[in-house]
């Protein structure tokens, strides 16, 4: 059978030499990325707006001697993120050439997202901020020294909800990772001439804390529409971007993969 | 950059450039290799080349277009290894040709490799298949796109990703993921006619402004093999440098 994929990561050192910054790296798959690239010899930035999760993670990270260094900030700055990348950096004593866009929210009421009539729009704009422009943020924070190397590796995170109508988020969210994809595809073009491939992951429903904000009925619901029956780890995210991040995959650009077990597909 | 030691991989087409190198990266991983192609010949010769003492390696002639053909590979893949963790269908046949001067038998030849290929491939090795194994069907970029003078490729290629789809369905309870791959412009010598004609702009057209190598093909067919990608399901992963990145 195919059961959740929550092991270790394998020892490879595939990204031995490699400077990666993680946003939203305080938990959930942020977490496991930063622990999975750390497992493959990379140095690790992790940025995070909660001080609480991102000293908790950073603190269980640091046992080994990782090469890691944590910075606060919300992506929705653009002038902390740019703050915060120069210093973190600074202390890794590299520039990224590697980056993940993972920082995101997903507000919901009383365990579902809001109906559109009734949104405020203070909650519309800031999940456009965090989502959409936090990218921004970040990829134009960290791409002209990517440019100056002519190497560079760009992952941002979608949804299923960015490609098709998934009925358990608000309509801000769905629309922020929906442009999340339109921007992911215009780098891939803008800057595969610098040897820069960018790619979307679209994660189907994730067991982070963000799902356990919805009520049981919403993930069953979902378990029973997933064809692998059962829900995705934050692991089998990380892999996949571990593997898009890889040599093994330097001829993929603009693509939008789903990790959703086969929920969603296109 | 993944250990399939004690796998078995069943490809076909396994003569041609995309193939090959997937079966060299596998059997450098470690698996054992059910290869066939319509050419038996020249993969024997490529077989003897990978493996000198042929005991990960077996090899056998098959037409695709012939589902006796395909039960004789699946029936080999048992007697020799036993049963199948992944099935790659690696065989195609690419021909320009226009619609209004298509022949009947050049259409039928063209469904028949492409995507009858695929379907008695699959069918005939779904009983070898271990639960949690994994079937990659190569489609292409012309299966998404379409493709001047190849709309009996493409239409077939198309077949495929939506066959692939609704076959995951069916295998998705045993745990047996089944995924796409869509190369877009690799070096191999399927495609050096298309290179010839137009070679210049449909580089200018790439982003990463090279074409692809068939070892950047065969790394996402391992990755899509490997426990890895365990809940990546039913996707279609293109290869292409950006050059198409639609859908």
């Amino acid at each position: 059978m195919n059961e959740p994929n929550t092991s270790q990561f394998s020892p490879l050192r595939t990204h031995l030499g490699r400077t990666v910054l993680i946003t939203g790296a305080g938990q959930g798959i942020g977490a496991a990325l930063a622990a999975g690239f750390l497992s493959r010899g990379a140095a690790v930035g992790l940025l995070d707006i909660a001080p609480e999760h991102l000293n908790l993670r950073a603190a269980e990270l640091n046992k080994a001697g990782a090469r890691l260094a944590a910075a606060v900030a919300d992506v929705a700055d653009h002038e902390a993120v740019t703050e915060a990348v120069e210093r973190l950096s600074e202390t890794l004593g590299a520039t990224f050439d590697v980056v993940v866009c993972n920082a995101g929210i997903s507000p919901k009421h009383e365990g579902r997202g809001v109906p559109m009539a009734g949104m405020d729009p203070a909650e519309w704009r800031r999940v456009v901020d965090v989502n959409l422009t936090g990218t921004f943020n970040v990829v134009h924070a960290t791409v002209p020294q990517m440019i100056a190397t002519g190497y560079g590796r760009i992952i941002t995170i979608a949804s299923v909800a960015g490609r098709t109508y998934f009925p358990h988020v608000g309509a801000h969210y769905a629309a922020s990772k929906s442009a999340v994809i339109g921007f992911t595809k215009h780098l891939a073009g803008e800057l595969g001439p610098h040897g820069i491939t960018v790619n979307a992951l679209a994660p189907g429903r994730i067991t982070t804390s963000l799902i356990r904000t919805v009520s049981q009925q919403v993930n069953d619901e979902v378990v029973a529409a997933t064809p692998l029956g059962r829900l995705g780890e934050p692991e089998e995210v990380a892999e996949v971007a571990l593997f898009l991040t890889s040599d093994a995959a330097r001829f993929v650009t603009g693509q939008v993969i789903d990790v959703a077990g086969g929920w969603l597909m296109t | 950059m993944f250990d399939f030691t004690g796998k078995v991989l069943a490809l076909t087409g396994a003569n041609g450039g995309i193939s090959q190198a997937i079966a060299s990266l596998f059997y450098g991983y470690g698996a054992s290799l059910v290869l066939s192609d319509v050419n038996g010949e020249g993969l024997d010769q490529f077989a003897v080349e990978l493996d000198p003492s042929g005991t990960r390696v077996a090899t056998i002639a098959h037409d695709v277009s012939k589902s006796e053909d395909a039960d004789a590979m699946a029936a080999l893949a048992e007697e020799r290894f036993g049963s199948v963790d992944f099935l790659v269908t690696g065989a195609g046949l690419y021909l320009a040709q226009l619609v209004e001067s298509m022949t009947d038998d050049q259409w039928r030849q063209s469904m028949a490799i492409n995507l009858d290929g695929v379907f008695y491939t699959c069918r005939a090795m779904i009983p070898k298949l271990r639960d949690g194994g994994a079937i990659v069907n190569i489609a292409s970029m012309a299966g998404h796109r379409g493709s001047f003078q190849h709309a009996h490729y493409a239409a077939a290629k198309g077949g495929v990703l939506v066959f692939s789809r609704s076959l995951m369905h069916e295998l998705a309870p045993r745990g047996i993921r089944v995924n796409c791959i869509s190369p877009g412009l690799i070096e191999t010598p399927l495609i050096q006619p298309l290179l010839r004609s137009q070679g210049e702009a449909l580089l200018r057209a790439t982003p990463l402004k090279r074409f692809g190598k068939p070892e950047e093909v065969a790394g996402v067919v391992a990755f899509l093999c490997s426990r890895a990608a365990g809940f990546v399901n039913g996707e279609t992963i293109h290869v292409n440098g950006g050059l198409y990145v639609v859908g």
